[in-house]
């Protein structure tokens, strides 16, 4: 779909064309500060363009896919392009983002996995409300799935989290937008709860059969842009005798939850649990699963305590070099760690 | 299976108190339903004491705290300890003398083994769905005594450990989810053994008690298997007891000095961290 398709007057039209926005995809990524710089425009203008523009190339794909995909041909220059303008999730901690080279990804499949307390399903809280920032702030304006096997989802907690995000957005509203009234925040916590829907699952068949009708649900909700497993092994370290059927129930559902990634461009979160495993007469840890488990998720990440403070490493990734960084959980969600705030402000 | 948008969750999930206002505070008002909550700690510290406490204030009306709610308390430590309940409940009884008595209103049961507590939970559900009052507390004290003796430190044995781990508390929280119910169970304490172990919560320098330096029993697995697990420990001097958050979903690390009375279990306001 063109430019000239957009119900936008006619000057303005010329403007998008003069500046080089051609297609509505196009105009679809950049920000809205941008395209008003671009076209010379005022910023509220710029986000009923944009807006327009989103909806009307959204109208274009009613499945969310890429035609290309669907044909079965993409050049890589295709996929760089469109790697280049896929979405994160931020996690609300600077450090954790940059050597995630910006958040959580769409369409990719991420594990995270940890100790008992060390803030796993903290860090799931803090996604699905983090998805939920609008446009307008950087974020996705999306919405959640968030499905809870072990009953650790405290609605107390996000609210927690989903006040102290509304707080932040509010401040960088202040700090960057003084002219920018129109979206002035103007959500409430209460709108946040709305947008994660819940799925509380007591068993692995429940487990298995709720993933499987995933697709049919995020077909109705297409805003849906995370899906947060927490966690992904309760259920599969119960009642397993039979371990070559575990491995294949396991498979199944991961390559289930990857489709959806791919098909909906939503990032999929896994939490995972740790075990001891015996390697060469030494028990060290590792995660729960198994090893032909750990080849079913595009990224890998393990948290773990060094010292007093809680870190991150990516353990498993195909783009990012294996990195760590201090994160810490407060009351307001998950942060910057205290003493690299410290260091910042040394320097 | 129905998506439920969190609005319709209830806003705060809902908190059993444990009859005392500063311990509740430290909890964050309570031990919340739909949960998991593991007491850990070493003999005598007293979480036996707690555990009658929350069953006998859970009889309260919400309004006070409760749950207006009957109680299965499962005890594999033997004798239970039937003159302290009465005790409690006579002390509750003088000061809300509208109620039943609270001992009516707590169902026991012993249990020997870790198969026994795994073959009993489809018995309590059918209970449950069959009790004339609410039950809304489950009590399981303690769950370590049950695993400490049967098994042996091999690989096989090992496995079927946790593997029963796991069984007991899916089973655990699907109670918990179905009728809305707090589980607690109590664990014991073990020596910390060196480098070995993992580090697991909050409390950075690790769990001291009596001095000596400790960890919870049942290793890693069981770790997993709970939401939420409060430490309790006294001093070398066996002057002040302590209980902190080592983990839970909901809470900061926090803890709170409390000491043990005839009438219970009393926070001590001051030494609040």
């Amino acid at each position: 779909m063109e430019v000239g398709m957009l119900p936008i007057s006619s000057s303005k039209r010329g403007k998008l064309l003069a500046a080089g926005y051609t297609t509505l995809d196009a105009i679809a990524r950049v920000s809205p500060t941008h395209l008003a710089r671009d076209i010379d425009v005022s910023d509220g203008e710029a986000l009923e363009i944009l807006n327009l523009a989103t909806k009307a190339s959204a109208l274009e794909r009613p499945n969310g896919t890429h035609s290309a995909v669907v044909g079965g041909g993409q050049t890589a220059w295709d996929m760089l392009n469109d790697e280049k303008f896929s979405s994160y999730i931020t996690t609300s901690c600077v450090d954790l983002d940059n050597i995630l080279g910006g958040g959580i990804k769409c369409t990719e499949v991420t594990e995270i996995g940890g100790v008992p307390g060390i803030g796993k399903t903290q860090i799931g809280i803090q996604l699905a409300v983090n998805v939920q920032i609008p446009r307008e702030y950087g974020g996705l304006g999306g919405k959640a799935i968030y499905i809870d096997t072990e009953g650790s989802f405290m609605v107390e907690r996000v609210q927690q989290v989903a006040e102290a995000c509304i707080e932040d957005m509010a401040e960088y509203s202040h700090h960057f937008h003084k002219d920018f009234q129109t979206c002035d925040v103007k959500m409430h916590h209460n709108n946040i709860f709305e947008n994660i829907f819940y799925f509380r699952v007591c068993s692995y068949t429940e487990q298995i059969a709720l993933i499987n009708y995933l697709d049919k649900f995020v077909t109705e909700n297409k805003d849906v842009k995370i899906i947060v497993v927490d966690s992904v092994t309760f259920h599969f370290r119960q009642d397993f005798d039979d371990m070559p059927l575990r491995t294949r129930l396991l498979g199944e559902m991961a390559l289930n939850l990857m489709k959806l990634a791919k098909r909906f461009c939503l990032a999929v979160v896994m939490l995972n649990q740790v075990t001891t495993k015996c390697i060469e007469g030494s028990f060290q840890l590792t995660l729960a699963l198994g090893d032909s488990w750990s080849h079913s998720c595009t990224n890998r990440i393990i948290l773990f305590w060094n010292g007093n403070e809680r870190y991150a490493f990516i353990d498993k990734s195909p783009s990012l070099k294996a990195a760590s960084a201090p994160y810490s959980v407060t009351t307001r969600g998950i942060r910057n760690s205290t003493s690299s705030c410290k260091r910042i402000k040394m320097m | 299976m129905r998506a439920q948008k969190v609005l319709e969750l209830q806003q705060q999930s809902q908190k059993c108190s444990v009859g005392c206002p500063v311990l509740d505070r430290c909890l964050g008002g309570g031990i919340p339903c739909n949960s998991v909550t593991e007491l850990v700690g070493e003999s005598g510290v007293g979480k036996t004491q707690l555990c009658l406490q929350l069953v006998i204030s859970a009889q309260l009306p919400p309004s006070l705290g409760g749950l207006s709610a009957s109680s299965i308390f499962i005890h594999t430590e033997f004798p239970f300890p039937f003159r302290r309940l009465r005790q409690l409940s006579r002390a509750f009884l003088a000061s809300h003398p509208d109620l039943l008595d609270p001992c009516d209103r707590v169902f026991l049961r012993a249990v020997h083994s870790a198969a026994d507590l795994l073959a009993l939970i489809p018995i309590i559900e059918t209970f449950l769905l069959h009790s004339p009052s609410p039950v809304r507390i489950i009590v399981i004290d303690s769950i370590a005594a049950l695993f400490r003796s049967d098994f042996d430190n091999t690989g096989s044995d090992l496995r079927r450990r946790s593997s029963l781990f796991f069984r007991i508390s899916g089973g655990l929280r699907r109670l918990a989810k179905r009728f809305g119910i707090a589980v607690v169970v109590t664990n014991q304490v073990v020596d910390f053994m060196g480098d070995g172990d993992v580090r697991v919560g909050n409390l950075g320098n690790g769990l001291y008690s009596s001095g000596r330096r400790v960890c919870a029993a049942l290793g890693l697995a069981w770790a997993h298997c709970v939401n939420s697990r409060l430490f309790f420990c006294r001093d070398d001097n066996e002057k002040s007891r302590r209980m902190s958050v080592v983990f839970a979903p909901h809470l900061p690390h926090s803890s709170c000095e409390y000491v043990i009375k005839g009438e219970g279990l009393f926070g001590q306001e001051t030494t609040s961290v």
